[in-house]
């Protein structure tokens, strides 16, 4: 039980702490905000789109690139994020991207799409091979519809998550890439540090929190009504 | 509407499943294919499903090659080992979303015919495992296939569910006038289901024909018999009342106007030959070698 509440603890720490002072109420930079959000839903609906897609085809194929395939895209997972982020930068500034919002999206997808890869590929194969080959039997939009998206909404809710986590997590990135005219919460949030203004700082670290709680509980609603809105279908 | 296995190879990594495999399956039969494990038996039927290519070959339904069209859209359908039913569905909308038109009344029509027509709404960890086979095969019926392909269905089954099943299904594909390929190891419910068997080994059709033609000239096909003291094809031996070792007749199967007993020995054995119908089951026989 000790080691339980010490585990527990451990974890909780970093929130106690946000409680030790009062927020701003505010969030001044508006243009911030509608720039998170519009990544996180853009970045999380490409990341579970390419990633389902690309689970489904290395569950199936048979090709003999596939290991090799498998392991390139796995491969920024073992890369620290840095070299991957200047390999990025010099190629979106010889593309022109720099300080663009498609920059920042390809930046931040081709961080998150290996982790979202690694995700779907594991919830595939936790439904497992057999079942999921029984729902191939079945026509495309059925398959997709009423078995894949059931068993599968789970997986799809961690990817979006996973997604804006990172992409939260993300200064270096998006301040690099989006050089610096391309605000997010977070960029705002270091912003606040650096000017030493705690109220600031714990308001905009309320609204980091709040965004993937916010998604946590949103999708998980909106997905056990598609289940059940599905279900009623076949009544 | 036949089905036609055309020199069919297959390789997984560098083990040749399938060397050049050939067989014809006749439009209402029930084909066994019959092979131990590993001779790439569950890999024809992959293939035929569309959820395997083949390394050469063709398959050939109705004389119109399979291998291009997609799984979902080659009217065939599954009854695997286990009853692979999606678990986020009731009994009914597991039926209901494999009828063409996604409808429950046809759902329910199959659940009748598998004797679950009360169980609609029923979740999957409700059932008991032979009646989850039983929805998995409504399930497959309701698709309305062509062609059912069953991938050793029995094999977890008690024994008593198992022939009942098995009976059950062989009637029913007879009934509804389907064309069914049988996996199994079992060379037994290849003679009870099938009307021709083709035998596999190390992924090469060693030979195919009725189950009559096999019962009696297939070395290997069907049990062998201790009898005076060597080991014997069924095919070279008989029953009678008068001289040999004695047998006990278990029960009689008919099929196909003959008649197959089950007789067992007193060690345990056990064996089937086909045989009069004026034998009594639980009466002592003797098996001894044919005449000639």
């Amino acid at each position: 039980m000790i080691r339980q509440v010490l585990i527990i603890s451990l974890v909780l720490i970093p929130f106690v702490s946000l409680f030790l002072a009062i927020p701003a109420i505010e969030f001044e930079n508006r243009e911030a905000i509608f720039h998170s959000i519009g990544l996180i839903v853009l970045l999380s609906a490409i990341n579970v789109w390419l990633a389902t897609a690309f689970a489904w085809w290395l569950l199936w194929t048979e090709s003999k690139w596939r290991y090799i395939l498998e392991w390139l895209v796995f491969l920024p997972l073992f890369i620290p994020m840095l070299a991957t982020l200047f390999g990025l930068y010099l190629i979106l500034a010889e593309a022109g991207l720099i300080g663009t919002y498609i920059g920042v999206s390809l930046g931040l997808l081709v961080v998150t799409l290996p982790y979202s890869i690694r995700l779907a590929y594991n919830g595939m194969a936790v439904i497992g091979r057999p079942l999921l080959e029984q729902a191939r039997l079945l026509p495309m939009r059925r398959r997709f519809v009423y078995v894949l998206f059931p068993l599968f909404s789970r997986t799809m809710r961690t990817i979006a998550l996973f997604t804006t986590v990172i992409l939260l997590s993300q200064f270096a990135l998006i301040q690099l890439i989006g050089a610096g005219l391309i605000p997010t919460v977070t960029t705002e949030l270091y912003q606040s540090y650096a000017g030493n203004n705690l109220s600031l700082a714990l308001s905009n670290t309320w609204m980091l929190i709040f965004f993937p709680v916010l998604i946590y509980f949103l999708l998980s609603g909106w997905s056990r009504w598609m289940v059940r809105m599905l279900k009623g279908r076949l009544q | 509407m036949s089905l036609n296995v055309k020199a069919i190879r297959k390789q997984f990594g560098t083990r040749q499943i399938l060397n050049s495999v050939d067989f014809e399956v006749q439009p209402h039969d029930i084909h066994a294919i019959v092979g131990v494990s590993g001779s790439g038996k569950s890999t024809i039927l992959r293939i035929i499903a569309g959820l395997e290519t083949t390394d050469g070959g063709d398959v050939l339904w109705n004389n119109k090659s399979l291998l291009n069209i997609p799984a979902h859209k080659r009217r065939v359908t599954m009854l695997s080992q286990s009853a692979l039913l999606f678990p986020h569905l009731t009994v009914g909308e597991n039926v209901t979303l494999a009828t063409r038109s996604r409808s429950r009344k046809q759902a329910e029509e199959w659940l009748q015919v598998v004797r679950l027509g009360d169980r609609y709404d029923a979740e999957i960890h409700e059932l008991s495992g032979g009646e989850q086979q039983r929805v998995s095969l409504a399930r497959a019926l309701a698709a309305e296939p062509e062609l059912l392909l069953l991938d050793e269905p029995f094999t977890n089954l008690d024994p008593k569910l198992k022939v009942d099943l098995q009976r059950f299904i062989r009637d029913l594909v007879k009934e509804l006038k389907l064309t069914a390929i049988l996996v199994t190891h079992d060379r037994e419910e290849a003679m009870l289901m099938a009307d021709r068997v083709t035998l596999l080994e190390s992924g090469e059709v060693t030979r195919t024909g009725t189950v009559e033609q096999l019962y009696d000239t297939a070395p290997g096909f069907g049990d062998f018999v201790m009898l005076e003291g060597e080991l014997r094809p069924l095919a070279e031996v008989e029953v009678s009342e008068t001289a040999g070792e004695p047998v006990q007749l278990m029960k009689k199967i008919y099929r196909f106007g003959q008649c197959f007993g089950e007789y067992h020995f007193e060690d345990g054995r056990s064996v089937m030959l086909s045989t009069e119908e004026s034998f009594q089951i639980g009466m002592m026989y003797r098996i001894k070698r044919k005449e000639g």
